[in-house]
């Protein structure tokens, strides 16, 4: 698929660019090239890219989900909360995989809520979403009542939790454990082919008597959960839960989809793309910061970055 | 000196060969048909002379000036007209917004005034107000007609311009176009219809694989002698053997929906059911009620097994153009086709592989996106979706719509097979002689009521259209 091989090219471009330009460490070597420097890229992609896979799936049915930002807010709060101010009287694992469920299943939750609201109710994703972006923001800050849920780095539960999860093997495990199944979901199941068939035309998908309804459905959950699991690593990664976290990670979990080659419209896409499209965006942030980078000058050019990106994968002209 | 000089015009999607040389010359004032099979590149040729593609190679002279024709603003400047066969319409506008929409030849003034003539023309005078998508597919070919006829063209490309008309419908068309070789103004005709061929058209080009077999006036030609020149063989006779008719499959009881009002028949196992009527009689809404999309509001449908559902408008309704061929054949029965939760993608393939085989379908490959085929192949890729479905009753809404008649021929081929198998086959058409050809029992519809049954022995081509227009003088 030539649209892959485009954005690998670009991801190839943008790393030579990286080694090249990245600052010598004390022995002469590249920064950029250090495993910690690597792995911290890794770790940096890990959840906007996590929450891009499912972002993939529900674009490829030609819908949006403007709501993970927000989900993953509401996700860091519940696990916060659920490890620091309740005491269930359980052993430390079980009430961290207390929390975790919790949290996932919240998440979940308001997933299915956007997938029925969309599939029944045959409003646009679009809005559907952004009202859930909204209102889920707010039941996050009003849970928390305004405040970040400190997790502390002492013996107890919470910490315990914070400290095993932000592990980058954890943490970069679980992306990649999540990339390899999506991937092959989407090119090898029925699910897939429908989550394609319904983004490239909805109406024949009706005539063929493809479960719409239930695809998508399945689709802005799957999204709501991945969001919620991306919140938990947020939580442990930050040592808190904080009612105002991802704050624009829909935009960047979009973009990230866009430069892989998935068009808005659906029903074209794949996931290795989406991951390649995390990666430049990973690569492109490690750079300029290697080289002290104006941050606002970052989202400049990763403005500019977006449009090329897209532009050369804009399909040639078709029959 | 021809007012058209189109020559070696080449033209490549991606590694597929659209034309490889072809060329087309058109005098002043005459009506030229341009034929060929499947993929032939007619479509493409015609394009590319109205600017909506760009010919890898090649050169237009106009009245004997090289010119370029970048764009279809181009061809309008050089007084050139095309008329798509999937109408290119904006459909949330009304019919005037869509005539006055980038007309060179509007130069502001009342709309409705400049339309008015050129709606007349076509038999939409009242329609100027409505919007578009509130049109039947018929009416939205006549109004890409009166927009072409609005921007003064001087030649106008017609690609299929009748496979969605009736034939009243496509007598008022045949009219227009008489009308327009008396202004001076020369035709270019897409079909694949011979009758209208060899009615309507001065000289015939024919192409085939993307280049010229040959240009021939009308007058010294048969039909038979067109389509050896288009299919390179000779075509096999029509005539059919009569097949046992089994249980009743399918009953129909004083079904009633928006647009139906009480339609009852009965469908027999190993039957072909023809469905005669206009555009707009309710015949495509009758399977859109039996395959349960429409709200039925009175009446009874009792079916033995399962249904399946070929739709009339194969872009919009049946496939998805972005995938495969494979993909889009196998989308009805991938559940069948999974173990442990993934596809197993060598039986999807080898079903499909025997499914176009039997329909004769041609594609370099399976994996090929469905967009690069023509179109009676891509129509093949959806009847072989409910082939692989195997229903007991299979609707098929005008699958010989457009498509030329090689691909005809494997289509119908394919109907009587299934009706020989034990299934019970309805087949809407707008064109009379298929309805005549393929069917045991013909009903005709109007305005939504059943006017008429014929049996395949009584019925003629001018009693289904008096039925079909029993209830007054509707277009």
């Amino acid at each position: 698929m030539p649209a892959r091989f485009q954005s690998f090219a670009a991801l190839t471009g943008i790393v030579i660019l990286a080694i090249a330009i990245s600052p010598a460490a004390a022995d002469g070597s590249r920064v950029f090239l250090q495993t910690g420097n690597l792995t911290d890229i890794l770790r940096q992609i890990s959840l906007i890219g996590m929450i891009a896979l499912a972002m993939t799936f529900v674009i490829l049915t030609g819908g949006i989900d403007l709501s993970v930002g927000s989900i993953l807010a509401l996700a860091t709060s519940i696990a916060a909360m659920c490890l620091t101010r309740m005491a269930p009287g359980m052993s430390y694992p079980a009430h961290i995989a207390l929390a975790i469920a919790a949290a996932v299943a919240a998440a979940g939750l308001t997933g299915v809520l956007n997938g029925a609201v969309i599939a029944t109710l045959r409003i646009q994703p679009f809005i559907v979403t952004l009202a859930t972006m909204i209102g889920v923001r707010g039941l996050a800050k009003w849970i928390t009542q305004n405040e970040n849920i400190d997790i502390g780095f002492g013996r107890d539960v919470a910490a315990s939790f914070a400290a095993l999860f932000r592990e980058k093997a954890i943490v970069i495990g679980s992306y990649a454990l999540a990339a390899a199944l999506f991937a092959l979901v989407l090119a090898r199941t029925v699910f897939g082919r429908h989550v394609r068939a319904i983004g490239d035309n909805e109406k024949a998908a009706q005539y063929a008597g493809l479960p719409i309804r239930r695809t998508k459905i399945w689709v802005y959950t799957i999204s709501g959960l991945l969001s919620g699991f991306a919140g938990v690593l947020y939580a442990a990664e930050n040592h808190q839960g904080n009612p105002n976290a991802g704050v624009a990670y829909e935009l960047d979990a979009i973009a990230a989809v866009v430069i892989g080659g998935t068009p808005l419209s659906g029903g074209r896409g794949s996931i290795a793309g989406t991951i390649i499209g995390s990666l430049i965006m990973g690569v492109l942030t490690n750079m300029l910061r290697l080289k002290n980078v104006d941050s606002n000058l970052e989202m400049m050019i990763k403005a500019v970055i977006i449009v090329l990106a897209v532009a050369v994968q804009r399909e040639r002209e078709s029959a | 000196m021809s007012f058209l000089q189109a020559g070696n015009i080449h033209k490549h999607y991606g590694g597929a060969t659209a034309l490889q040389g072809a060329s087309l010359q058109v005098q002043a004032g005459e009506i030229h048909a341009l034929v060929g099979e499947n993929g032939a590149g007619k479509s493409t040729l015609a394009r590319i002379i109205a600017g909506s593609t760009r010919a890898g190679q090649g050169r237009i002279l106009i009245e004997g000036n090289p010119v370029t024709i970048a764009s279809p603003v181009d061809a309008q400047r050089l007084g050139i007209g095309m008329i798509y066969q999937e109408l290119d319409l904006f459909r949330h506008l009304t019919v005037a917004e869509n005539l006055i929409i980038g007309n060179l030849e509007f130069r502001g003034g009342s709309m409705e005034a400049f339309c008015h003539p050129f709606l007349q023309q076509v038999g939409l005078g009242e329609s100027a107000r409505r919007m578009v998508h509130s049109l039947s597919i018929g009416q939205m070919q006549l109004v890409a007609i009166a927009r072409a006829l609005s921007m003064n063209a001087r030649l106008i490309l017609m690609d299929e311009p009748t496979s969605a008309l009736f034939e009243d419908a496509a007598e008022r068309l045949f009219a227009l176009i008489a009308g327009l070789k008396q202004r001076g103004v020369a035709i270019v005709y897409v079909s694949h219809k011979m009758d209208e061929i060899f009615r309507l058209s001065d000289r015939i080009t024919v192409l085939r694989d993307g280049r010229n077999t040959g240009t021939v006036e009308t007058a010294h030609t048969s039909a038979a002698a067109v389509i050896r020149m288009m299919i390179g063989r000779d075509l096999e006779a029509g005539q059919r053997a009569p097949r046992p008719l089994g249980d009743v499959v399918l009953a129909v009881d004083g079904l009633s929906t928006a647009k139906l009002k009480s339609v009852s028949f009965e469908l027999r196992r190993g039957e072909v059911l023809g469905i005669g009527g206009l555009v707009g009689s309710g015949r495509s809404e009758l399977g859109a009620a039996l395959f349960g999309m429409d709200r039925v509001s009175a009446g009874a449908i009792r079916r033995q097994g399962t249904l399946g559902l070929v739709p009339e408008d194969r872009r919009l309704q049946g496939l998805m153009m972005q995938m495969s061929v494979a993909e889009n054949g196998t989308m009805a029965v991938l559940p069948r086709l999974q173990r442990w939760g993934f596809l197993r993608r060598g039986q999807e393939l080898a079903e499909m592989r025997g499914v176009a085989g039997r329909l004769g379908l041609h594609c370099r490959s399976l994996h090929d996106p469905v967009a690069t085929l023509s179109g009676g192949n891509q129509q093949k890729v959806l009847l072989g979706r409910w082939l692989l479905v195997n229903p007991d009753v299979l609707f098929l809404d005008d699958p010989a719509r457009g498509i030329d008649v090689g691909a005809k021929q494997d289509i119908y081929r394919a109907i009587d097979a299934l009706a020989r198998e034990g299934k019970g086959v309805i087949l809407v058409s707008s064109e009379l002689p298929e309805l005549v050809r393929c069917c045991d029992r013909i009903l005709v519809l109007c305005e939504g009521r059943l006017t008429a049954t014929f049996t395949a022995a009584e019925a003629t081509q001018e009693k289904i259209l008096a039925a079909a227009t029993s209830t007054g003088g509707h277009a």
